[in-house]
């Protein structure tokens, strides 16, 4: 078979994301620069210039870096334990990591209202061992969204990072131990680095999912608003389409950024980069 | 392949996901089978929010079905999804209930058929109020609930009397209020006019007013569902909601009591309209006046389902515990003018974002 129609074998696919993601995003983002019949970017000059939209968009970008950080150091550990396990027990381990996403966001978001809350768990228990004496504010706050969506999002860093691990040769690192390196100097040199491409995908991955969350910040997080939240309240309830495209723009613009600025991380941290 | 397994739970996980996060919205209420064999039933497409289902299928909808030979089918969601769906084009739903304030968004983009009156008789035997909360040419309220205080009376230790209770030190950090992009968020900043002395609505010291009161908040609601999570669960003590969800509220805190404050509760009312274009308009209009006759709402009232707006039926003090009953109460109720709640809710969701939530 000539390799052009195997080209052809792409075109279902293409005419779908064409036809389904590529031009809705066109408009969206073409609509905010054309508003009551003339271009404009007064859309942009009203959010950038509200005091207001700015600390939102501070708060989510802080609680999306938060948790994608935390994400990191909490998966790294747990997916090179898992990438050096037996592949049985791999199977199993990576089952159990990745079950909470099985379940769906609103039941988990409800069960940390249950163990956050000034009555829950959580505070039950520091209380009842006397580590504090009042109940700690938890519930309602970014944290209680951080928490949230690490708890979302951590399988999916993990996956990612065990898929880059168990593709590491293991004879590099035996090598580097022979020439010398101990166990800890040989994970640092030869393990972390490698691992960056998937520690980078996961990355992003966290961090797309954190900044566009709708249900967990609507939630968990209290009086604060998100950008995601805001944007629903600019098109469902003020029924505005035009701030809403606005908004959602800028949101990929920032996604997009923030996904070269871990691009080119990774390219330096590369070792063969 | 070492790691084609990863791959597999990968497909797992992003098939869970998408079997977690969508779900189909429509449902077709049962009790369509037995409908009699004279021609194919005429569909007619309601839209509401789907609370109290089974109810409206046994009581409401399938009486309904056998005697004008309709298959009535049901799409639920909240008032700004359902009312988006129908602005958006392209739905074929005949009759859409929604709360008031939504029903004049509805109209004011020209969605709704006017109504023909006469041939609703029912309309005749409701408050005044309900006939035509949004003008002649729209749709009545089939129900008349009302905004109150509810509260945990063993937590707060005194009685509640007023609007003006929600600012006393005994719920500072306790209480939740509504959302000012929900429904009942308008009223509360009427409220909070009216608690800050005024006799008619004044807007700047409404603001102000709720600024003060912003830190006792933990949360605004915008589903009710909310506020019953965040009381049963200890995390509030009190806060404005419909008399209609007390009974829920009881069941988590059996202490909870119901304030209509003495300045008078808010009236929420719920309508009812003939979308534009409906072929099934007649029909349309022979349901609403079925959902307006004494059975319906006396049934519904029984159920605790919704608070009645007929006037012809007559419910024990036992019946009428927990939903808004009587022209006592009715009379009482402030009404806001939806009209004017249209033109200032963007501006008034800007301060509220602005000046009380910072």
């Amino acid at each position: 078979m000539k390799k052009s129609y195997l080209t052809l074998l792409l075109l279902p696919g293409l005419v779908f994301l064409a036809a389904f993601m590529v031009i809705p995003i066109l408009l969206t983002v073409g609509s905010t620069f054309y508003h009551e019949g003339r271009f404009t970017v007064e859309g942009y000059l009203y959010f950038f210039k509200d005091p207001y939209f700015l600390k939102i968009l501070w708060t989510t970008l802080r609680v999306s870096l938060v948790t994608t950080a935390i994400c990191m150091l909490l998966g790294f550990p747990t997916a090179y334990f898992i990438s050096q396990q037996s592949p049985r027990k791999k199977a199993l381990l990576l089952a159990l990591a990745i079950f909470p996403l099985l379940t769906s966001s609103v039941v988990r978001s409800f069960s940390w209202t249950i163990i956050l809350g000034k009555k829950g768990l959580l505070n039950n228990m520091l209380l009842s061992v006397g580590l504090i004496q009042e109940p700690l504010n938890i519930l309602y706050t970014p944290t209680a969204m951080m928490i949230g969506l690490i708890h979302l999002f951590l399988p999916l860093i993990i996956i990612t990072l065990v898929g880059v691990m168990e593709n590491i040769d293991t004879d590099l690192v035996k090598a580097a131990e022979s020439l010398g390196a101990n166990r800890f100097a040989a994970f640092c040199r030869v393990v972390i680095p490698l691992s960056v491409p998937g520690l980078i995908i996961g990355g992003i991955l966290v961090f797309v999912g954190s900044l566009t969350a709708y249900t967990t910040p609507a939630l968990l997080g209290g009086k604060q608003q998100v950008i995601s939240t805001f944007l629903y309240q600019n098109a469902i309830t003020l029924n505005d389409w035009y701030l809403a495209s606005v908004v959602a723009t800028i949101m990929m613009v920032i996604t997009f950024v923030i996904i070269m600025i871990m691009n080119m991380l990774a390219n330096k941290l590369n070792p063969k980069g | 392949m070492r790691h084609k397994w990863v791959k597999g739970l990968a497909v797992l996980t992003i098939a869970g996901l998408i079997a977690t996060g969508c779900s189909s919205k429509s449902n077709e209420p049962n009790g369509a089978g037995n409908t009699p064999a004279k021609g194919d039933p005429t569909k007619l497409v309601i839209s509401t929010w789907g609370f109290s289902a089974d109810f409206f299928n046994k009581e409401v909808y399938a009486p309904f079905e056998k005697e004008h030979n309709v298959k009535i089918v049901v799409e639920d969601g909240n008032n700004a999804d359902r009312l988006n769906k129908v602005k958006t084009g392209g739905s074929s739903v005949d009759l859409i209930y929604l709360s008031d304030y939504y029903a004049q968004q509805g109209i004011e983009a020209g969605l709704f058929e006017k109504i023909d009156r006469s041939r609703i008789p029912n309309l005749n035997d409701i408050y005044d109020v309900a006939k035509a909360p949004l003008g002649e040419d729209y749709g009545p309220a089939y129900t008349i609930g009302q905004l109150g205080i509810a509260y945990n009376s063993k937590e707060v230790g005194k009685e509640l009397t007023s609007w003006k209770d929600l600012w006393s030190p005994e719920l500072a950090g306790k209480i939740t209020l509504p959302n000012i992009t929900s429904t009942s968020g308008p009223m509360i900043l009427d409220a909070a006019s009216i608690a800050a002395g005024n006799a008619t609505f004044n807007e700047d010291q409404a603001m102000a007013k709720l600024k003060e009161l912003n830190p006792s908040v933990v949360k605004y609601y915008s589903k009710t569902s909310e506020f019953v999570n965040m009381y049963s669960q200890g995390e509030i003590v009190a806060g404005p909601i419909m008399e209609m969800y007390v009974k829920d509220l009881k069941e988590a805190v059996p202490d909870t009591k119901f304030l209509a404050p003495k300045e008078g509760g808010y009236a929420i009312m719920n309508t009812v309209n003939i979308v534009k274009g409906s072929k099934n308009k007649e029909l349309a209009e022979d349901f609403i006046n079925w959902h307006l006759s004494k059975e319906i709402q006396e049934k519904s009232a029984k159920a605790k389902i919704d608070s009645p707006v007929n006037t012809t039926l007559n419910l024990t003090a036992e019946e009428a515990e927990g939903i808004t009953y009587g022209a006592e109460t009715i009379n009482k109720l402030h009404m806001l003018d939806m009209k004017n709640v249209n033109a200032n809710l963007k501006n008034w969701i800007d301060r509220f974002s602005r000046e009380v939530t910072q």
